[in-house]
């Protein structure tokens, strides 16, 4: 279910640009808004959805969970810390659903650097059973061993 | 300097009665341009359809006060502060550009027809104008250097121009060539004061008559759109999640 924008609502910011991981979401050279140039590309992410700062994307919904001539609309608050779906079905019914953004304080999150190194002796850990044989190789990669001038 | 009316050295070239008709058939230009946009690229259309989708899916009936309310809030955040905006350089940007143009093209319409070839000019009406043209010219060439999101987001060159940038480039064009006129005039330098007055007047024959193919018209259709926001959130027919008391525009960084 590729995004795609609504016209008279985008504003041309370029935030969507910016966030889309696939490179997809680009600037109509007529009209200088955003277009989801490669629809069928379009990894359905969602990040373009929830940045737009005036919700000028929309969603096409699976014909599963809401048939053809619905809406799927998506409200991001980031001071709250939520975001919000809203699905108008084409009889009128509206469903709306609010999620968390996140479950841990803001700048909680260690960065990789902050973790240990990985041992190369955790490949041979009991925690992977049935390998190298049910992977049907002969033997685990290993680490090279460095030099501790190296490391 | 600069308090006196910069039209007349134009007068030399053409009769006052000959520039208050040009006035009249821009004005003419823009207001066919975007009736004709409304219906070639049916706009108009779609406006009438989502009005009438907004009316059906609406939980509220809103009364006349309601809908002066809202057009009020729509005119005082939404037109007069560019409060759509969620990038604060853009907004800033474009309150200097609109400011700044509808100040010039008042001064422009009172030099023209009340002081066309009047040496008399009050000395407020060239200086205002000088104010619109600078101020239009800031905002303008800040947007497309700077700002401009095909440049910014989707890096392409700042000298590559697509039809979208037609608004932008007649406008800065124009009022450019009207300040160089001016300073030409100044100066007693006839020949750079002929050119920059043909360039001037050819540039602005373009941004008015180039409005079904140029971003002119967005200025009429953005207003329109944030009413149309604004009523769809008193009314309940916004397909918005409704807001939980979160700011409608996420942090700027700009």
């Amino acid at each position: 279910m590729p995004t795609f924008t609504y016209m008279t609502r985008c504003d041309g910011c370029g935030e969507c640009v910016d966030i889309c991981p696939s490179d997809i979401m680009h600037i109509d050279p007529v009209y200088r808004r955003s277009y989801n140039v490669e629809p069928n590309f379009c990894w359905e992410c969602y990040s373009c959805v929830k940045a737009c700062p005036q919700h000028a994307i929309d969603v096409r919904g699976f014909a599963d969970f809401a048939p053809l001539g619905h809406s799927v609309r998506v409200l991001r608050e980031e001071k709250m810390g939520t975001i919000s779906w809203k699905i108008r079905y084409r009889d009128g019914r509206v469903k709306e659903f609010t999620f968390p953004i996140r479950t841990t304080p803001w700048g909680s999150i260690k960065p990789p650097s902050d973790y240990a190194a990985p041992d190369a002796n955790a490949l041979g850990s009991q925690m992977l059973a049935h390998e190298p044989t049910a992977l049907g190789v002969e033997m685990l990669p290993t680490l090279p061993v460095l030099d501790k001038k190296e490391v | 300097m600069f308090t006196t009316n910069p039209f007349l050295p134009l007068s030399e070239f053409v009769s006052p009665a000959v520039m208050q008709g040009y006035v009249v058939l821009m004005a003419l230009a823009v207001a066919v341009g975007t009736a004709f946009d409304l219906l070639h690229d049916r706009k108009f259309e779609f406006f009438l359809r989502d009005r009438k989708r907004r009316k059906a899916a609406a939980q509220r009936q809103l009364g006349g006060a309601d809908m002066a309310a809202i057009a009020a809030k729509t005119l005082a955040h939404d037109v007069a502060t560019f409060g759509e905006f969620c990038n604060r350089q853009r907004r800033i940007s474009h309150v200097l550009m609109f400011y700044g143009f509808v100040l010039y093209l008042l001064t422009t319409i009172a030099l023209i027809f009340v002081y066309p070839a009047d040496t008399s000019t009050p000395a407020v009406l060239p200086l205002l104008w000088n104010l619109g043209a600078l101020m239009t010219l800031l905002g303008g060439y800040w947007f497309f250097f700077l700002l401009r999101v095909n440049v910014v987001h989707d890096g392409q060159p700042p000298w590559r121009l697509v039809r979208a940038d037609l608004f932008i480039v007649t406008l800065l064009a124009s009022v450019s060539f009207a300040l160089l006129f001016e300073l030409a005039a100044m100066a007693g330098n006839p020949a750079a004061t002929g050119l920059c007055a043909g360039l001037y007047i050819l540039f602005t024959t373009a941004l008015f008559v180039s409005v079904p193919w140029s971003k002119f018209a967005h200025m009429f259709y953005k207003p329109v759109v944030a009413f149309q926001r604004r009523v769809e959130e008193a009314d309940g027919s916004s397909d918005l999640p409704s807001p939980t008391g979160g700011e409608r525009c996420p942090p700027s960084h700009t």
